[in-house]
């Protein structure tokens, strides 16, 4: 088991998990806010082609969630405007 | 760094993977690259854990096999985690840009794959509405189930095995929604009973779905999506359908995911970014054009370019390890009798092309929208914007309606929305062509750029 923490809240993941993975596990569904309208978006292709589930990883915005994978003691926050 | 290798070949599902083995075999020194950490493809999707247990994938085994054998060949490199953004033709060979460096190579192998191809409705860019895809990856490749209430819809095969995956590993499917009719193959009958492996699979998932007691509508389509107080998806519109989707009646279903599928988009975007000749198949997709030998059409002739799998049409896995193998074997020079192979390749074609009549998407679905909806995601321009500069200003193809309302321009490039402003603006096969071309295949910071010197 790994522990990163989404919004400041500590989660756990299992080993070699996509980050978006490991949020819908803990029913956690936006990753960002859309730009323009301020929407909420979530994981949608699941296979890094729409870039919808954008989301800021140890302070680096515009990560796909999907494709990458959770490490141990990694910050995610959900993003803001992309 | 620089990467020089005598065959490169881009995706390691099944056609990536069966062509770097071929190819290996015939003597050639080969290089498998893959944007993913593990091999596979969306199809052989696997959690990378072996104490997992990958019963959630059909024909796991066969596909086990040929990773091991590819892993295990000391003539193939594999390079995972590789994305290509940009590819073209330097002094006769053709360079692949990636984040560490470029590869170099006169003989390439295309094998991108495809991805679900979505199309727009009210609320579908909710959280909880994703494609049957995205399902199938948590599933497959996470260990993930997408949510508590799930529904599957859209059209084609692929809904069957989502939904009974998701069933038999314990999630709740409260609806199967499947456009077509329910007995809409039967006039195909016949070529179908020509591949029982095929039709086995397809009822053994139906009997999974018959004893969790699933609901399964056809001639049905989800037409609107519903967020609850948390932005979240909380219920969907499901319309009862005619062949031309106009909607006769409706009734909702309450879900937090619907995994929405109406079959699937080739990636052509290295393709297109070397020029090759593509065209439009009969289900209305951009594919890549290819000769018996499975080799696409240069305006370098010098260049030994093959492309296998879904991005020469949309086919499945037997089809493409077929295209993969007669790929692997022209590129690498060799002189085998390719006659079995192609006899296989043409028994997978036909199944393929009787799929595709049957569950065929009709122009209607644009009845769904309202001025609201949105259609292109990234940069949110919804109907109404598209409707304006069409009917205001003569956008009548993609690259003017682009310019004026920024649809396609976003982050993903147009791969979600690209097809279906074609089919809003009723554009010929000559804008779908256009409307599929990248030069950058991902988007990359300046930084990466500049430090390759591009700047």
């Amino acid at each position: 088991m790994i522990t990163f923490t989404f919004n400041g809240v500590e989660l756990t993941a299992r080993e070699g998990q996509s980050v978006a993975a490991a949020l819908i596990a803990h029913n956690e569904r936006i990753s960002r806010l859309t730009r323009i309208s301020g929407k909420p978006r979530g994981i949608f292709c699941g296979i890094g082609v729409c870039f919808d589930c954008l989301i800021i990883i140890d302070g680096k915005p515009n990560q796909r969630s999907c494709i990458t994978e959770v490490k141990e003691g990694m910050v995610v926050v959900a993003q803001d405007g992309a | 760094m620089e990467h020089r290798h005598q065959v490169i070949v881009i995706g390691g599902g099944p056609a990536g993977l069966n062509a770097a083995k071929y190819a290996a075999n015939a003597g050639c020194e080969v290089a498998l690259l893959d944007s993913a950490p593990r091999l596979g493809g969306q199809y052989w999707r696997h959690t990378g854990i072996e104490s997992d247990d990958q019963s959630r994938h059909h024909n796991f085994d066969q596909g086990s096999l040929l990773m091991d054998a590819v892993i295990a060949n000391p003539r193939i490199t594999i390079y995972p985690n590789t994305t290509i953004w940009s590819a073209s033709v330097i002094n006769g060979e053709v360079v692949l840009r990636c984040q560490d460096g470029a590869f170099i190579t006169s003989r390439l192998i295309l094998a991108t794959g495809a991805y679900d191809r979505s199309l727009p409705f009210p609320g579908w860019d909710i959280p909880g509405v994703m494609t049957a895809g995205a399902a199938q990856s948590l599933l497959k490749g996470q260990g993930v189930i997408a949510g508590k209430r799930i529904v599957v819809a859209g059209s084609g095969p692929f809904l069957l095995p989502v939904a009974s995956g998701i069933t038999s590993h314990g999630g709740k499917v409260v609806g199967v929604i499947e456009a077509a009719g329910r007995f809409a193959w039967l006039p195909e009958i016949l070529t179908l009973l020509q591949n029982p492996a095929k039709i086995s699979e397809g009822l053994g998932y139906i009997l999974t779905l018959r004893k969790a007691k699933v609901e399964m509508g056809f001639k049905q389509a989800v037409v609107a999506a519903h967020a609850g107080s948390d932005g979240l998806l909380e219920s969907i519109t499901v319309a009862n359908i005619d062949a031309e989707f106009h909607t006769t009646s409706t009734y909702s279903i309450k879900c937090d995911v619907a995994a929405i599928g109406w079959g699937f988009t080739p990636d052509t975007s290295v393709a297109g970014a070397l020029g090759l000749k593509e065209e439009v198949a009969v289900d209305g997709s951009v594919v890549v054009a290819v000769d018996e030998n499975q080799r696409a059409s240069s305006a370098h002739s010098e260049l030994h370019i093959f492309a296998a799998g879904e991005i020469t049409g949309i086919g499945g896995s037997g089809l493409s390890l077929a295209e993969g193998a007669i790929a692997g074997l022209a590129a690498a020079g060799s002189r085998s009798n390719l006659r079995e192979l192609k006899k296989l390749r043409r028994k997978a074609k036909r199944f393929a092309l009787t799929l595709q009549r049957v569950y065929s998407i009709p122009e209607g679905w644009q009845r769904w929208l309202t001025p609201e909806t949105i259609i292109c995601r990234c940069e949110e321009v919804n109907y109404g914007a598209i409707q304006d500069v069409s009917e205001k200003f003569g956008a009548d193809d993609a690259r003017s309606a682009k310019l004026m309302t920024r649809c396609g321009m976003g982050m993903c490039q147009g791969r979600i929305c690209s097809r279906n402003v074609a089919d809003l603006l009723n554009s010929p096969d000559s804008d779908r062509i256009k409307g599929v071309y990248r030069p950058i295949i991902t988007p990359i910071t300046l930084g990466e750029l500049a430090r390759d010197g591009l700047l």
